[in-house]
């Protein structure tokens, strides 16, 4: 099959290169000049408030990398763009903050504070049933949401699964604004990890605060990202989601039911999705309906970054583009209110210049 | 019998969690209002003594029963062999029926004892609100709520599964059928009527008609439906212009309100006084955003167009966010009034106002539609048209066939982008404002669904699509907040009965009819 990515014709092909490679230089040049700003002359910022983007974004990173990875397994095998997975984020999200504020409500006396409740009693419990009610809702919405939404448009062109997934996206986000109501609410954190709090290092006469929550977000996602990674490629059911991202029908063939790998594809990367949704409400504390919209697009950027289809890709692009979203304006010395656009550009400069995404896409031959 | 049950059981848990779903979202008591409106008009207003509370508790019961006949009627009868048999489906019905209404009646209860308890459900759940409870409690004590909802539902599942085995009984629908298509071949088959559908003047005399009536409606009509109509025809323009890019050359689009954005924002820094008093006449003003969306659509897709389809979207939606953040940053407030908008865009001066100028602006739309239509008849028939339809169905094929792939495909898009200006124009300078809030994703979402729904490359479908999508909800005013969610279900659902759409080209309904034979595997490799 012709790579999409080389023009079918000559002869546009080479204004456009021209075109392309003056873009790059200029690009390029501006880069430099502000990465000599900001390193030898230290206009903008010290070393302390770099400190701080840098801690903000890989935080940041590394929960756009878990939902990333729920993007790249879902197209991988399909080839769509699951347009609700940011929802389902949001639904996890939800997920950890009802349990949150339901362990608030049950009393639990202990010898220091007989007025104690549950929640901040035993910390530990509270945020891991966090996670599993959060991963728990949010895989079941991704199972539903395969089953109802896009099973039965299997085989059909492929702007129907899209169609269909903007509108389960758009009745996701108005069924929570509806139930929940339009309100952004407060993640009820224990009191053990309040956000805010955390460990000071002084850099340059100023202490950066390194958050408790950002801590368990970075440590909790390395270690389900660890765990996806053996699941992919030590279980029989990774060497199955493999075979059948490769080819379905042959997969098929081999005695592999393929609509349960992809049902199965869709529960794990809901789970992910949930998992990351809980660490959106720890860390950031806000949950509304509308919470998982802007990560999830965010997110798909970071999985065509890193390129689509690639795990390990995935994680890449997600931690990349976190990192670029907290300290891209610094960087570039622009508005903070343009970090979307940041993110947006990087992914049009990206795909023009190259394609395929940093580490490159996997995908089988035929359908490319 | 037992498959019979296990049929009843499923039907019965989705419709169970569907109610209640319905409850907890707040849907049922506007639906009992709506299902209630013709109820209280010309019954319950002739029976004295009868409080506004009775009658919508009496509403709220025939949307459950209305529910629960739905209920009954999916779980008696899912094998046609069993339609047959009046037991089984009986059996299926009243299973269904009972789980449906013990779902129901649990959670009635449950929401009820809270709320004697004085929990204040409303800041977890929005629309628990006291008085929408008491409704759904039909008024009464917990328990005795639960119970009369589950007899309810009981009885009207029974009532759907009866329902369903007659109705399906063989023969019943098929008489009507046949009675229905002999009455309408007879018709046909009347000579005097062949006679003037074969004649020459049938054609222009129905499009003389329409012509009358587009040219009289605005002017008989109210300011609302004024309003609503020019948005509606606004839609058309949108709608057209995107069937140019998705429907004919295959490139999805997701940031399609880019251009619609950048034909507004150009009449209204050009007409406005407030940020740039440049207060040039709206004539001058139209070309010149028509044709700067055109540029843009060919800036956008000269770097991006050879990309693969999902990647395009991705990337033209972000064109798109990317224009609604610059237009709200403060980066360009001074320049084009940041998140506050432009105020008074100014607009086309009518004969010096012998016409009112909402009416004229009405028919202003009207005749732009009327001009789009024509364009994009002509250039769906021309050369280019079917070099658009080529590479949509097959982009190598058609290069090979010696189409210039890059060069149609920037045509479409600068094309598409122009009807865009043009209706960001029109749309701008008749709400006398534009912002950053009017040029959302969503935007491009509805324009998108306009096309899908509508039936994608068909002219006549994009025309109903838009009137489908934005002007049926303004009739429904009553379910103004449920809206949105609906329109979410409408194209989940449309994609899974009728993905070609309302009135799909001839050549599209070939194409999907074709694609979801055994072979589809096959296609889909090949329309990379």
């Amino acid at each position: 099959m012709k790579k999409p990515s080389s023009g079918p014709t000559k002869k546009p092909l080479s204004t456009y290169r021209i075109f392309q490679t003056f873009l790059g230089i200029v690009f390029s040049g501006y880069l430099l000049w502000r990465l000599y700003q900001v390193i030898f002359a230290g206009t903008d910022y010290g070393p302390d408030t770099w400190a701080r983007f840098i801690i903000a974004g890989l935080i940041l990173g590394s929960v756009y990398a878990l939902i990333a990875i729920g993007y790249t397994l879902v197209y991988g095998i399909l080839f769509m763009i699951n347009f609700a997975h940011g929802d389902i984020v949001m639904i996890g999200a939800f997920g950890g903050y009802f349990v949150f504020e339901a362990l608030n409500l049950i009393h639990s006396p202990t010898i220091a504070n007989p007025n104690e409740v549950f929640l901040n009693a035993h910390p530990v419990i509270s945020v891991f049933l966090a996670f599993v009610v959060g991963m728990g809702v949010a895989a079941l919405s991704g199972y539903l949401l395969e089953r109802l939404a896009y099973r039965p448009l299997r085989g059909a062109p492929r702007l129907v699964p899209l169609i269909s997934a903007i509108g389960a996206s758009i009745f996701l986000e108005n069924a929570a604004q509806l139930l929940f109501g339009p309100q952004r609410r407060n993640y009820n954190n224990p009191i053990e990890i309040t956000r805010g709090a955390g460990w000071g290092i002084p850099i340059s006469g100023s202490t950066v605060i390194i958050p408790y929550t950002g801590v368990l977000t970075v440590v909790l996602s390395i270690i389900i990202m660890v765990g996806l990674y053996l699941l992919v490629q030590r279980t029989r059911l990774g060497r199955a989601m493999r075979a059948v991202a490769e080819n379905k029908s042959v997969a098929a063939l081999m005695g592999i039911d393929v609509d349960r790998i992809i049902s199965q594809t869709f529960i794990i990367s809901g789970a992910l999705a949930g998992a990351a949704g809980v660490m959106w409400g720890i860390h950031l504390g806000l949950v509304y309906f509308f919470v998982g919209f802007l990560p999830g697009i965010k997110a798909f950027t970071s999985a065509v970054l890193g390129g689509i289809g690639n795990i390990p890709g995935a994680m890449l692009g997600g931690l990349f583009l976190g990192l670029v979203e907290t300290s891209g304006p610094g960087f570039l010395g622009i508005d903070f209110q343009l970090k979307d656009v940041i993110a947006f550009s990087i992914l049009v400069l990206v795909l023009i210049f190259r394609p395929t995404g940093i580490l490159g896409e996997v995908l089988s031959e035929e359908k490319v | 019998m037992k498959k019979q049950i296990i049929t009843g059981l499923q039907a019965g848990a989705v419709f169970g969690i569907v109610t209640s779903f319905l409850f907890l979202i707040g849907f049922t008591g506007t639906a009992a209002t709506l299902l209630g409106k013709p109820a209280h008009d010309y019954v319950f207003r002739l029976i004295p003594g009868l409080t506004a509370e009775s009658y919508n508790i009496f509403n709220l019961v025939v949307f459950l029963s209305l529910m629960g006949i739905w209920a009954g009627g999916r779980g008696s009868h899912r094998q046609v062999e069993d339609a047959n048999n009046l037991g089984k489906a009986l059996t299926g019905a009243t299973t269904a029926g009972a789980l449906h209404g013990v779902i129901v009646a649990l959670l009635a209860y449950l929401v009820g004892v809270l709320n004697l308890a004085h929990v204040q459900m409303t800041a977890y759940l929005a629309q628990l609100l006291p008085d929408a409870i008491q409704l759904f409690l039909l008024g009464k004590a917990p328990t005795e709520a639960a119970i009369w909802l589950f007899i309810i539902l009981l009885v009207s599942g029974t009532i759907g599964g009866l329902a369903a085995f007659y109705l399906s009984k063989p023969g019943w629908r098929k008489s009507l059928l046949a009675r229905w298509q002999g009455l309408r071949g007879k018709v046909e088959e009347q000579p005097n009527l062949q006679k003037l559908r074969s004649s020459r003047a049938f054609r222009p005399t129905v499009n003389a008609a329409l012509l009358v009536a587009l040219f009289v409606v605005p002017l008989g009509i109210g300011q609302y439906w004024n309003f609503t109509l020019g948005t509606v025809g606004i839609y058309v323009l949108l709608g057209l212009g995107l069937n140019i890019v998705v429907g004919l050359a295959g490139l999805l689009d997701l940031g399609y309100v880019a251009f619609f954005a950048i034909g507004s924002y150009t009449v209204a820094l050009l007409t406005a006084p407030a940020p740039q008093h440049l207060l040039w006449n709206f004539w001058v003003a139209l070309p010149i955003g028509i044709v700067l969306a055109a540029l843009a659509g060919l800036l956008l897709g000269l770097p991006v167009l050879r990309m693969r389809g999902d990647y395009l979207a991705i990337v033209t939606l972000g064109f798109g966010e990317i224009i609604r953040i610059l237009s709200r940053s403060d980066l360009l407030t001074p320049f084009n009034g940041g998140p506050k908008g432009v105020l008074d865009v100014g607009g086309p001066n009518f004969l010096n106002g012998l016409v009112s100028s909402d009416v004229s602006f009405l028919y202003l739309i009207i005749l732009a539609v009327f001009l789009i239509i024509f364009v994009t008849r002509r250039l769906q028939n021309s050369r280019v048209g079917r070099a658009w339809e080529a590479m949509r169905e097959d982009e190598t094929v058609a290069g090979a066939m010696g189409i210039n792939t890059l060069q149609h495909k920037l045509m479409a898009f600068a094309i598409g982008a122009a009807f865009a200006g043009l209706g960001g124009v029109l749309f701008a300078s008749r709400n006398q404002f534009t912002g950053p809030e009017d040029f959302t994703l969503m935007v491009s979402i509805n324009v998108l669904a306009v096309v899908i729904v509508g039936g994608m490359g068909s002219i006549p479908g994009v025309i109903a699509g838009a009137f489908v999508l934005k002007g049926l909800p303004e009739i429904l005013r009553e379910m103004e907040d449920y809206r949105v969610i609906l329109f979410g279900v409408l194209l989940v659902v449309m994609m899974l009965i009728r993905p070609e759409g309302l009135f799909p080209s001839s050549r599209r309904k070939l194409d999907i009819g074709h694609e979801e034979s055994p072979d589809a595997e096959k296609q889909e490799g090949a329309q990379k």
